[in-house]
């Protein structure tokens, strides 16, 4: 039942992302929620839920988005993968760690995209990448943890998203 | 899972990456087909993201009132010094409009393209989720005779074009997508060129390809050429922000500021069929 939160949370995410979130948009950039939900869960279950789940997760945006199969799938594994290599090492009652955990996982995924972009044959230059998205976005992603992480943490816990462990 | 191992689970994960850098790359030259399991998604979230777009701007109107209230008087009494400005300028312009509309008839030079263009007007109901592409999702599709290929603008300028439809939607490419290429030319130099989109999200664009001699200048208008391409002739595109060489050297590149704000799209007109009149 949890995984199936999980998904319809993903799916939450995608639409408010192609919706409302333009109005919050700086830049033109907005915050990529489910690359964020995505590492948390890494961060809270491990690399393998964690890849797994990334990996489910960016299918269900590669179908909704109807472009290059397996972009966001192979995004969202590496994205998964990352944040669960802080499992078990970092402090995960911290949001500022959280944050920062993030910061670097989006880092990770974006790059991952970029050279995704460049097997598709899209190009894009590599300075306007770091600076016009890969950047603002890590803060973008690591500012939403820093203000929610407390709301999924108890999701996590004690509420849907838990599996009864605590 | 847990059975495997981990020398197995590696080479099961390999396989799968393989699979899907495989997949992404035959897929990559297909993006213009929607299966029929994409196309039903799109249909039936449409609806609520055309709910969902509207009760946010809603909200975020609601919420940024009452900042533009601050400082609203003093924004007045400037507004009201303005208007006695610009009314002394208006009766130059109007000189100038009536010298300019004589010089357009004698250039017989039709700017105004409403007339030979019939369009269908749409409602933006979505964007593109990520931040690297740039798309559109619209309330007008199959059923509404909307296809393939077909030219999306607004008073403003141009938008983009029509990639892929699905019954009820249909999905436009703007010109500022990285996949985005439209054939254009500099209106006083008709320096030809190809406008490129740099980001999705961020609304930049650049004009390569334009021959070193007929390099245009800073403010220069940018039109769609029409040349074997799916956009008719004419339509307005941006100015020239800045030019410089290209890498290679032979021809030289400009940033284009659009006429359109990308980021503040609502709704839109899709050219479903138009005809040159030529002088």
């Amino acid at each position: 039942m949890r995984t199936f939160y999980f998904l319809a949370l993903v799916l939450g995410f995608i639409l408010l992302q192609s919706t409302v979130l333009n109005f919050i948009a700086i830049n033109g950039i907005k915050p990529d929620l489910v690359l964020v939900l995505i590492i948390l869960n890494g961060f809270l279950r491990g690399t393998r839920e964690g890849a797994f789940l990334g990996f489910v997760g960016g299918v269900m945006q590669d179908l909704v988005s109807g472009g290059y199969f397996g972009m966001y799938a192979l995004t969202n594994i590496t994205a998964g993968y990352l944040g669960g290599l802080g499992e078990g090492r970092l402090y995960r009652d911290n949001r500022f760690i959280a944050a920062g955990l993030t910061w670097f996982c989006t880092w990770g995924a974006q790059l991952v995209f970029y050279l995704l972009l460049a097997v598709a044959e899209v190009q894009v230059p590599v300075l306007t990448a770091l600076i016009g998205i890969i950047i603002p976005v890590s803060f973008y992603n690591a500012l939403v943890v820093l203000l929610f992480y407390g709301l999924y943490y108890r999701s996590h816990r004690q509420g849907l998203l838990s599996d009864g462990q605590y | 899972m847990s059975g495997l191992s981990l020398g197995k689970k590696l080479v099961l994960l390999g396989l799968l990456i393989i699979v899907m850098v495989t997949g992404l790359h035959y897929s990559a030259g297909g993006i213009e087909r929607l299966t029929p399991l994409a196309s039903s998604v799109r249909d039936i979230l449409s609806p609520v993201q055309r709910v969902i777009m509207i009760a946010g701007r809603e909200v975020s109107n609601l919420v940024t009132t009452p900042a533009k209230l601050i400082g609203l008087s003093k924004r007045y009494r400037q507004l009201d010094e303005k208007n006695s400005q610009l009314e002394s300028q208006l009766l130059q312009f109007k000189e100038i409009s009536e010298e300019n509309i004589r010089l357009k008839k004698m250039l017989d030079f039709r700017t105004d393209l409403a007339p030979q263009l019939a369009t269908e007007a749409a409602a933006v109901t979505g964007r593109d989720h990520g931040n690297w592409f740039g798309s559109i999702t619209i309330n007008k599709g199959e059923n509404q005779g909307i296809k393939s290929d077909m030219t999306v603008i607004t008073p403003a300028g141009l938008v983009g074009r029509v990639i892929r439809v699905s019954g009820n939607t249909a999905e436009v490419l703007l010109i500022t997508d990285p996949r985005s290429g439209v054939g254009s030319m500099v209106q006083e130099t008709r320096s030809p060129g190809i406008l490129e989109g740099v980001t999705g999200g961020q609304g930049s664009l650049k004009m390569v390809h334009i021959p070193a001699d007929l390099t245009p200048d800073r403010g220069n208008r940018v039109i769609t050429a029409g040349l074997g391409s799916v956009f008719p002739k004419g339509i307005p595109i941006g100015t020239v922000r800045e030019v410089c060489k290209e890498e290679a050297g032979l021809f030289k590149m400009a940033e284009i500021e659009p006429y359109v704000d990308f980021n503040r799209l609502e709704e839109v007109l899709v050219v479903t069929s138009y005809k040159l009149e030529t002088p």
